[in-house]
């Protein structure tokens, strides 16, 4: 096995000891399918100021290595190795010689923060926990002033009131910050970060990220950065490690590992993510296959049967992370390493990048292609309502307000913004095929009126179709895939015969094996069960596709895969897409207009190029600056637009700008401008250079 | 918090209006005094009949409007129940029995409570170990075995403890005999008496808090605000005691509230075993003897502990979950 020695990635010159050192670090988990060897071989040291990130997919094992530092693992795990903090075994201690650690000395900030404080006790009596179980001679005065400047120093405003206040009066991006605060209570030597700001919109993870530097200054802490997310690791961790399978594949520093990697899992996770600065310049190339099953590993590299490079040594033995010959602090875990260090071989030497499909529309301007779908001025309230038995309305909610669009033929229109802006609502209104409350929507030139015929109906079910973000419980477990992809045949009244012929079609148009379709959904994977969603939407040939986050239950490795086919099958096909995703690099991969919504409103129309590029729009400034780019260097030099506050509730109504209270500009605006933006509601109109470029700001 | 429960109790007597008047509607067309007459051997005279009904306020002759607004009047304005069929008040018979009916069940319900929810979190902590299983066994074992035939058991086991010491420990009939003063024996005799039905009432009582008790706490345990917990700092079982607990006994309350009404009226079974006139018994009597105004009375009673456990229910739901408070 790997010797401690090769596992000093970036020791620091003054001889400093590591706060933490782990050996061998080894996770079972007994399961009914067998021994799932979760964690196989970790090793690292992690030095006071410095922050060590861990990216991997689902199933890499880097949450559980995490755990086990923290001695949280179930009890059905079984734990090897060696981890020391400050040359004190961990591993041996019991649950209550580890708590004495825990929050102390080392710290962990989780992953969903709507779910980590617990919901019956106040902020004030969860901070006062964290502060007396490791000090209990605190006095209350300073137990209090202690939770005030934490909140203080967390950014939460009005820190003495929101004490007495409980979770679920916080947002999430505000008790992911009281989770930071309780981290830091006690001033940790460590602090452990588990996918910290998945769970939160890109404006709230960039103001997240930012306390959690702001912390580890305060405390000089090490950090641990556990993410999938390449662009958040780039802009936080020093160094880095790859995980896969259970093991480390590669390590070195941030820089290394984003422009030198030479692991080819490395060089395919990085392939495999959509840049958001980037104009869409080639295809994604998704990693082939699927992650490894830990239960019955074969013997060999884990990651052989993807790698395109794999040769008959790579299938005997599994290699060891060692150092790469040439390169200062890199380690990597290859049989091929040198061959690829000396060819200096590169993503697209190893990766075969594939060839698009000609799209049927290519080369007719937008304007000639036909409308698919039109919005007019489309609204949709919910009613606030109180009291017990005779339920009075107190307000409305505007989820949709006022949202015009158009989809054209052969082209993909996204709907982009945080959650709680009404993109999802609008896809939601128009699947429900009827009049809505208040505007108009027209779908191939034919307005959805309040009664239609039953032909009309059907017509309009087999022209537009919807995939949605859970491929698992969007698909019936007890159908088998041929009678998943039939349902919406029968409904068009297809032969039997027509059935058989579209499914075998609709099976290799997705890439999947056609002898498959007497299969249950639970025998697929995540992408493949995508794939079988997209087939049975497209079915029935629809003109329209309504995508609500498609891609974002997806590892980024499968993830591309997807991307690819849908790409392939709008210029295959024709079909319009309307997409909602709250991942902008998706989006600007795959989109070619982007409308950008804020509090129910579109604030941004247009190209992907000018959204992306030019935008015009305060807001969209600020969304775009906030997505992380999986570049080092830039995150390093980049200036973030951080907003403040947090998106005001949609039942508030607003007589003038709904973002007013939160835009950059609007402080340097004078006061006959400002009191514009407060008194007149803008409204969405062409600026800029484009004729479909259209923001709705009066000073952009 | 006064306004929230004023606002609950406002909700409730209006709800417990309509509930007792609908039962009132529902006995009166599915009830038939007059076949209590018309089967006596020999017949009485139709117009003794009529006259008979007619005190009672239970005439099928007098449209039933008239009779439940006469009924209602008699309620509000002089608390009267109403006759059963023979002309017995029936509001003094319930009250009576209700006295019985609570020392009899007040005991058994709180000892359900405290034993099934302690099970329930001492098993839920011990998840799959030989205490878990076994005392899960246990409690299956009651959770089959019909009231009657453990209520039978008991009453042979401790018949047959009684022979074999020679003396009366236990009485297996009624709920008092000893008529003195002395307020130490009067409780003596009771616990004697109360000891054997509260035993049955018990052992099938608890299972269903035991079993639940033990999904919630089970549920909660592996929350994320758990992990959160013990990250601070905190032990296992600290985690466990002050974090999950609280919140898994949120849906706990909820299910004694309405259970509540059942205890009172359920115990039929266990009544009828140990001889004692409680409100099952009578209950089902008052069914049997078409006494359209005695069922109402006791499905009034069943409805007032339904409603005042549920309010119960909320106030403790309102104190455990600041949630409910707020909103």
């Amino acid at each position: 096995m790997t010797e401690p020695m090769n596992t000093v990635a970036a020791a620091p010159a003054n001889g400093e000891q590591p706060v933490l050192e782990v050996r061998d670090l080894r996770v079972n988990f007994a399961s009914e399918a067998g021994t799932v060897r979760a964690v196989r071989g970790v090793n690292f040291d992690l030095y006071r100021g410095k922050t060590l990130g861990i990216v991997g997919e689902s199933g890499s094992g880097k949450s559980v290595t995490s755990m086990a530092i923290m001695g949280l693992l179930d009890k059905n795990a079984h734990v090897e190795g060696s981890i020391k903090f400050r040359g004190d075994e961990l591993l041996t201690k019991n649950d209550k010689e580890m708590s004495v650690l825990r929050g102390d000395r080392i710290a962990m900030v989780f992953q969903d923060p709507l779910s980590a404080l617990t919901p019956v006790f106040s902020i004030g009596e969860q901070l006062k926990e964290a502060l007396v179980i490791h000090n209990p001679k605190m006095t209350e005065e300073q137990i209090v002033s202690r939770s005030i400047e934490l909140l203080k120093l967390v950014g939460i405003p009005n820190a003495e009131e929101r004490l007495k206040s409980y979770p679920h009066q916080f947002s999430g991006g505000m008790r992911q910050r009281v989770v930071i605060a309780m981290a830091i209570a006690n001033n940790p030597d460590i602090i452990i970060c588990d996918e910290p700001t998945t769970a939160l919109d890109v404006t709230i993870q960039a103001q997240v990220l930012e306390v959690l530097q702001r912390a580890q200054q305060e405390t000089g802490a090490a950090v641990i950065f556990i993410t999938h997310d390449l662009g958040v690791i780039a802009g936080i961790a020093d160094d880095i490690i790859v995980m896969y399978a259970g093991r480390p594949v590669e390590k070195a520093d941030v820089d290394t590992v984003f422009h030198k990697p030479v692991m080819p899992y490395t060089m395919g996770l990085l392939g495999a993510v959509p840049r958001p600065d980037r104009e869409k310049s080639s295809r994604l190339v998704p990693i082939p296959g699927a992650p490894m099953n830990l239960v019955n590993m074969p013997k060999g590299c884990p990651f052989a049967p993807r790698c395109p490079l794999a040769t008959d040594i790579c299938r005997q033995g599994e290699p060891d992370l060692l150092p790469v010959e040439g390169r200062e602090g890199q380690l990597a875990a290859c049989h091929r390493v040198k061959e690829i260090v000396d060819q200096n071989l590169t993503f697209s030497d190893i990766y075969t990048v594939g060839e698009s499909v000609k799209s049927k529309f290519d080369g007719i301007p937008r304007e000639q292609r036909q409308t698919v779908l039109d919005v007019k001025h489309l609204k949709k309230t919910f009613p606030l309502t109180a009291g017990g038995f005779l339920r009075r309305k107190i307000g409305e909610v505007h989820a949709v307000d006022d949202v015009t669009l158009d989809v054209r033929e052969g082209e993909t229109v996204a709907l982009v913004g945080e959650s709680g802006s009404g993109k999802s609502t609008t896809l939601l209104e128009i699947m429900e095929f009827r009049q809505p409350e208040s505007g108009e929507i027209s779908v191939l030139g034919k307005p959805i009126a309040k009664r239609m015929s039953r032909e009309d109906k059907r017509e309009l079910h087999s022209n537009v179709q919807y995939i949605f973000q859970d491929p698992m419980s969007s698909l019936d477990p007890r159908l088998p895939i041929y009678d998943i992809l039939a349902e919406p045949l029968k409904v068009q009244g297809l032969s039997k015969q027509e059935i058989n012929d579209r499914i075998r079609d609709l099976m290799a148009l997705v890439e999947l094996n056609p002898d498959q379709v007497d299969r249950f959904p639970t025998q697929f994977s995540g992408g493949q069960r995508q794939r079988i969603a997209i087939a049975r939407a497209l079915a029935v040939n629809p003109k329209l596709v309504l995508l609500d986050e498609p891609v974002s239950a997806l590892d980024v490795s499968i993830q591309a895969g997807v991307i690819n086919l849908l790409e392939d099958l709008q210029n295959k096909l024709g079909v319009a897409y309307l997409f909602v995703a709250h991942n902008l690099s998706v989006i600007r991969h795959i989109s070619n207009r982007i409308a950008v919504m804020y509090l129910g409103r579109i604030v941004e129309l247009g190209s992907n190029h000018d959204v992306f590029e030019e935008p015009l729009h305060p807001y969209t400034k600020a969304l775009l600056s906030a997505v992380p780019v999986p570049d080092p260097q830039i995150e390093r030099t980049r200036q973030r637009i951080v907003l403040e506050g947090e998106l005001p509730s949609p039942s508030e109504s607003f007589s003038g700008c709904p973002f007013a209270g939160r835009c950059p500009m609007f402080s340097t605006l004078t006061k006959d401008q400002q009191a514009r933006c407060l008194g007149e509601s803008p409204e969405l109109v062409a600026k800029g250079g484009a004729a479909d470029h259209m923001a709705a700001c009066h000073f952009a | 918090m006064i306004k929230y429960i004023i606002r609950r109790l406002v909700n409730y007597v209006i709800m417990l209006f309509v509930a007792i008047s609908m039962t009132y509607f529902l006995a009166s067309a599915f009830m038939d005094p007059r076949s209590n007459y018309m089967s006596r051997n020999p017949r009485p005279p139709e117009a003794s009949i009529d006259r008979s009904l007619d005190l009672a306020n239970i005439n099928d002759k007098t449209p039933v409007l008239v009779r439940y607004f006469n009924w209602l009047k008699g309620i509000v304005t002089e608390w009267n129940w109403g006759l059963s069929p023979d002309q017995e008040p029936v509001a003094p018979a319930v009250a009576s029995r209700i006295s019985s009916s609570v020392q009899l069940v007040a005991i058994s319900t709180v000892l359900s409570i405290i034993i099934g929810v302690s099970l329930g979190v001492y098993t839920a902590i011990r998840q799959y170990k030989w205490q878990d299983r076994a005392l899960n066994a246990v409690s299956t074992l009651f959770l089959v075995t019909p009231a009657a035939v453990l209520g039978l058991l008991i009453v042979l086991g401790t018949i047959a403890i009684n022979n074999a010491t020679g003396t009366r420990i236990f009485y297996v009939t009624g709920l008092h005999s000893y008529e003195g003063g002395n307020i130490g024996l009067a409780i003596l005799d009771f616990l004697q008496h109360i000891i054997l039905p509260t035993i049955v009432l018990v052992c099938i009582g608890y299972v269903n808090y035991h079993l639940t008790q033990r999904t919630y706490l089970l549920d909660t345990m592996n929350a994320d605000y758990v992990r959160t917990a013990r990250a601070k700092g905190l032990t296992l079982n600290q985690a466990i005691r002050k974090h999950a607990l609280r919140t898994s006994l949120i849906p706990t309350t909820t299910n004694i509230a309405f259970s509540i009404a059942s205890i009172f009226t359920g115990a039929v079974i266990t009544e009828t075993v140990f001889a004692i006139n409680g409100l099952g018994r009578y209950f089902v009597t008052t069914i049997q003897d078409n006494d359209i105004n005695g069922a109402v009375c006791i499905a009034a009673f069943s409805g007032v502990c339904t409603l005042a456990g549920a309010l119960l229910a909320d106030i403790l739901a309102a104190w455990l979950d600041p949630r409910i408070r707020l909103n």
